[in-house]
């Protein structure tokens, strides 16, 4: 009996079914009423009742074969007739795009900045774009006829020949959020500044009237050159690698004193050159005595640089005007 | 400022090529723009003879030449004209430099090359081509009785420099000149300086040639007149003249070349007046209270402001003092008699006449910094040693010298404590005093703890002990300072709310699928009355030009011209959002009187949602898009459940917070697209940042919920109303009947039509009420229901729908 069931597995095994025809053929002849599969339960009488067990197992795994190889051969076929799909069920069809949000390349570097000065242990800070003289220049040792101020074409909001009303300009820098700071906190200080700032100045590919500064300023008893220029280092080395290449000069600013500014490489070793990031310095004793900090107790330094020259740089952008000019084809390179 | 590094090499034996030069200076603070070379020597220019001219087989144009190189023979291919066997022309061999400027901007160098099939081993030069002259006609001519292979340079006065153009900045006056910028590197290369040597004339206050007047001494310091009579005025040698090309200046005549060469040389500004137009032979520094019209050099009549300080002489103004000369009184080719002005004009007063006259000259540049207030005489005495050199004359023994007012020279402190505690190093005071050795700082005292130091008047920016330290640091070399030995700092401060506020709204609005845009906060005042209200701008007084005159009043301009810009571009859609500051007058104002500056948030959608594709039509957005997305935007700020809107106008929609409002969705009107020039369907919402700031700070942050154990309980209303009552409305009146247990409200349906009657409407809400409590049945909720029914029948004349 045992036999019997053996060579029916192999014929249910064996039996080829590619289509719906020999799919019947398969039923008729395992699974009909009259088929194998039942003819062999029919024999079960004749089996010896100690045997009983035994067979009554094998000829339920014949059975599961049967229906088992009749269902998958009836999925697989039905599956085969769906591939007569419509035209509109074709995978390769384009799909609507997905509205992607982004920041805009400005952003993302100063984001990009903020993230480096996070982790040099700096918070944040900010302040108007319409200043008074006073914040925008006086306190940061711009006096007044000064020829430094030439140098910071301004745009005037306010002009009074009052004394006591003070001019009003749009900011030309992010430094009177320092003194800001300094009139409100006492040190040690340690925070950035980041804003717009306006200049005076004709439009072109290398300048805007408007651009976007970071200042940061570090303020506490003991701060020296030495911690302003391994600081600059840092922040160099996160923003633009550690193989940077950089190199501190001397510079001129009104609120710092010494002043500093930095250079890094920009290139090839052969046809690189030096590229101005930022300008920095120690903080005047001036500016000191106008924000209300003692200047023999406490040293700081302070520096800023431009987010849209960092963005530049990284990004080979040759016109500062498409920044400002929100081109979807701009914009969507900035993902 | 271009400095020549011939000009330095006189004052300094410099061990450095032009190139390190250059970086030396950048890393002492003055910083190197530009390095370029001036002229050429013209090595491997020799002289040829042409023996022989032969068409070109190739090239109508060219022709071949043999020419006789003294050592050599070679062939050469020429294009010009002019050449003929028999000639002596200049030849630049193979390997040789011309001044002619390539492409990138190196120098053409002579190569052995084919031309059209032909060898040519070297060029026949024309004037322009070796920088002798302009003439480019033909090839240069020699003088037949030059010898064959001799060098040109030494035939032509050949001049070859490098120029350094340095960008000054406003606190070194002393570095506007050779002298100043040779000091400034013999003390950081350690290296003698060589002054001029320079005699001293006798000093007198007045003479019989002139009388020299100071009415303004707050204004002219000083002024120093001295005369060189008999003088021929013609050019000058080519000595004078190539120093002053090379450094770009022009030369005039031997007289005025002087002048400028001394305020290169020794950075005093000079002016040279013809003695003979000098009327009623005196001189008087002063101002006027009124206007004056005056004709300076340029020939430009200038209208000059009260204040304005003058040179006159006995019946009126000859010169702008420090800014520029007039017309009537300068040298001329029939000028006999020189007399130098040498003077010192406040740095305040020469800056105010310059701004005001739009007219930089290279001494009102030099004395709005600041010159070296003890510099007058000797530089008087300078330049009448030059003129008598180059124009002949005897120069007048006594030197007139009227200084009303005096600058001593100071003394300063350093302490070595604030000097290693600013720069971070460990100097002794011995080692200070090594480093700035060279600066001419003389100490006058010194011990273990702080040297004394007498600063030169030249040096106007050392005023302070810091300003000295600065002078450490430069000269030390800031790269050279060691690194700390502490560590990078920690903070435990936190970042604020405001700029995690403003961190959350960029996030989120990417999240919500915007794109970030930068607009422009200068704009056009017309641009600003579209959308403000006039009275409230804010402009600047000295705009850039009209375009961008006003500040924003709001964020909507910039949206809309960034959709413009777009759409013109074929853009079928724009999804944008902002961040910035706006601007609007208020009395009370933001940071000072009268300014009310704010940040606000604008979101923007316009024109197709989705293109059109095969799976769907083109959609444009509807303002249900940007109310979702607003909506979305309340939720992700925790704000969902304080904010309440109303509908202003069809086209407005205000969000409150209780009383306050913090901003509007609306619809542009077709009026307001027009003027941006495009039609699509546009949707913005702004919203103020800093309002929102201000609930968040005042609201409780949300805590957490335990998630429902209990199904809520839906019941739909439907009602027919008139066409005016808003959804808007009776949803505040549903929500204020309901009660707490209304978890949520949604209209599911809104039409209108014949079978509800003429100017009716009808809307269905659903309604889904909560107990957290228990599980809410028909009978508890009913009583509800009969509320708000009644409510909405009584205000609204609603009629319940079966």
């Amino acid at each position: 009996m045992l036999d019997d069931i053996k060579v029916l597995e192999q014929d249910i095994q064996q039996f080829e079914i590619t289509d719906e025809d020999q799919l019947e053929a398969y039923r008729l002849e395992f699974l009909s009423r009259n088929g194998r599969v039942q003819s062999m339960f029919k024999n079960m009488g004749k089996v010896p009742k100690e045997e009983r067990a035994e067979v009554g197992k094998a000829m339920n795994q014949a059975k599961n074969l049967a229906e088992t190889k009749f269902e998958d051969a009836k999925l697989s076929l039905e599956q085969d007739q769906s591939k007569d799909l419509s035209a509109r069920d074709d995978i390769t069809l384009t799909p609507p795009s997905y509205p992607l949000g982004s920041l805009h390349p400005l952003t993302q570097t100063l984001e990009e900045m903020k993230s480096i000065f996070y982790r040099l242990g700096f918070t944040i800070a900010d302040g108007p774009e319409i200043e008074d003289d006073f914040h925008n220049f006086t306190a940061l040792n711009f006096p007044p006829n000064h020829p430094a101020r030439d140098e910071q074409d301004t745009f005037f909001i306010r002009k009074s020949d009052d004394p006591n009303i003070q001019d009003l300009v749009l900011r030309t820098h992010t430094s009177p959020v320092q003194i800001r700071l300094m009139e409100n906190t006492k040190p040690p200080i340690r925070a950035i500044m980041p804003g717009r700032v306006y200049r005076n100045e004709a439009v072109s590919p290398k300048s805007y009237f408007l651009f976007h500064q970071v200042e940061a300023l570090y303020v506490d008893e003991n701060v020296s050159v030495a911690d302003l220029k391994e600081t600059l280092i840092t922040f160099a080395k996160l923003m633009f690698g550690s193989d940077v290449k950089y190199r501190l000069r001397p510079g001129f600013f009104p609120f710092t004193e010494p002043s500093l500014e930095m250079d890094v490489w920009w290139g090839s070793e052969k046809d690189g050159k030096w590229l101005e990031i930022l300008g920095s310095g120690m903080v005047d004793p001036n500016v000191f005595k106008h924000a209300g900090v003692d200047p023999e107790k406490y040293t700081g330094f302070a520096w800023g640089m431009g987010v849209e020259r960092i963005a530049i740089l990284r990004h080979g952008i040759d016109d500062i005007r498409t920044f400002y000019d929100n081109d979807i084809r701009f914009l969507e390179q900035f993902n | 400022m271009k400095v020549s590094y011939n000009w330095l090499k006189e004052f300094i034996d410099l061990p450095l090529s032009p190139e390190e030069t250059a970086e030396k200076l950048t890393l002492i603070g003055l910083e190197v723009e530009e390095i370029e070379s001036y002229g050429n020597s013209l090595e491997g220019v020799i002289v040829g003879e042409v023996l022989d001219v032969r068409a070109h087989p190739n090239a109508d144009r060219l022709q071949i030449c043999d020419v006789n190189l003294g050592e050599s023979k070679t062939q050469i291919v020429c294009g010009a004209k002019n050449v003929a066997t028999g000639q002596k022309v200049p030849v630049a061999t193979v390997g040789s430099t011309l001044p002619i400027k390539l492409d990138d901007g190196s120098s053409l160098t002579i190569k052995k090359a084919k031309l059209r099939g032909e060898v040519s081993e070297g060029m026949i030069c024309a004037e322009d081509e070796l920088g002798l002259g302009t003439d480019h006609s033909g090839i240069m001519v020699l003088d037949d009785g030059l010898d064959i292979g001799k060098p040109i340079s030494e035939i032509f006065d050949l001049y070859e420099d490098t120029i350094i153009d340095i960008a000054i900045t406003p606190n070194r006056p002393d570095a506007t000149c050779h002298l100043g910028v040779a000091r400034d590197l013999a003390a950081a290369l350690d290296l003698d300086l060589k002054k001029p040597d320079i005699p001293q004339g006798k000093f007198v206050e007045t003479s019989d040639d002139i009388k020299i007047r100071i009415e303004n001494a707050d204004k002219c310091h000083r002024y120093v007149g001295k005369m060189v009579k008999g003088v021929e005025i013609k050019e000058s040698p080519s000595w004078l003249r190539n120093k002053l090309k090379a450094i770009g200046v022009r030369p005039v005549n031997n007289v005025v070349d002087v002048t400028n060469y001394v305020m290169y040389e020794l950075g005093q500004p000079l002016h040279a007046f013809d003695y003979a137009t000098i009327r009623g032979k005196e001189i008087i520094v002063k101002d006027f209270d009124k206007e004056i019209e005056f004709e300076t050099l340029d020939h430009i009549k200038r209208k000059c402001t009260p204040g304005t300080l003058f040179i006159c002489d006995g019946e009126g103004p000859v010169a702008i003092a420090g800014v520029m000369g007039g017309v009537d009184s300068e040298v001329s080719d029939n000028t006999m008699d020189i007399l130098i002005e040498s003077a010192y004009f406040d740095p305040g007063s020469i800056r105010k006449t310059a701004k005001e006259q739009a007219l930089q000259t290279d001494a009102s540049y030099r004395f709005e910094r600041g010159i070296d207030p003890n510099l007058q005489a000797i530089a008087a005495e300078r330049a009448a040693q030059l003129i008598m050199e180059v124009a002949g004359g005897t120069i007048s023994d006594e030197t007139i010298d009227v200084h009303p007012t005096v600058t001593e020279s100071h003394q300063l402190t350093l302490r070595k404590s604030y000097t290693n505690r600013l720069l971070g190093t460990d100097f002794d005071t011995d080692t200070i005093v090594e480093i700035l050795d060279g600066l001419e700082l003389e100490v006058t005292a010194k011990d273990e703890d702080s040297i004394t130091f007498e600063i030169p008047t030249f040096r106007p920016d050392l005023e302070r002990e810091v300003d000295l330290i600065e002078e450490v640091g430069r000269l030390f070399d800031y790269n050279k300072i060691p690194s700390p030995d502490h560590g990078i700092f920690v903070s435990s401060e936190a970042i604020n709310d405001w700029e995690k506020l403003n961190q959350k709204i960029r996030e989120t609005a990417q999240q919500l699928g915007l794109r970030e845009i930068y607009s422009n906060s200068l704009i056009a005042e017309k641009d600003a009355a579209l959308h403000g209200n006039k009275d409230q701008m804010i402009h600047s007084l000295n705009p850039l030009n009209k375009d961008n005159s006003t500040l924003r009043p709001s964020l909507l301009h910039g949206f809309m011209k960034s959709a413009a810009y777009n759409f013109n571009r074929k853009a079928s859609g724009v999804r944008f959002f902002e961040v910035g500051h706006v601007f609007n007058a208020d009395k009370e104002g933001t940071y000072y009187e009268g300014i009310k500056e704010d940040v606000h948030v604008l979101f923007g959608l316009a024109g197709f949602k989705n293109k059109d594709s095969w799976l769907q039509d083109a959609q444009s957005y509807t303002v249900f898009d940007l109310k979702a997305l607003v909506n979305a935007f309340f939720v992700k700020l925790g704000l969902a459940d304080h904010i309440d809107s109303h509908a202003t106008d069809a086209e407005t929609l205000e969000y409150h917070w209780k009383d306050q409002k913090i901003g509007s969705l609306f619809i542009p009107s077709e009026k307001l697209k027009k003027a941006y020039d495009f039609e699509q369907d546009t949707f913005v919402a702004e919203l103020s940042v800093t309002a929102i700031a201000e609930i968040l700070s005042s609201v409780p942050e949300s805590t957490f919920k335990a998630v429902p154990k209990f199904p809520s309980f839906e019941f739909d209303i439907a009602v027919t109303v008139p066409q005016n009552i808003t959804a808007g409305e009776m949803m505040n009146v549903i929500k204020q009947k309901a009660g707490e247990q209304l978890e949520d409200i949604s209209i599911f349906d809104v039409f209108e039509g014949e079978s509800i009657g003429k100017g009716n409407k009808s809307i269905a809400f659903r309604l889904h009420f909560l107990d957290r409590n228990k599980t809410l049945n028909i009978k508890e909720v009913e009583p509800i229901i009969q509320r708000i029914v009644k409510s909405l029948e009584k205000q609204f004349s609603a009629k319940l729908r079966g």
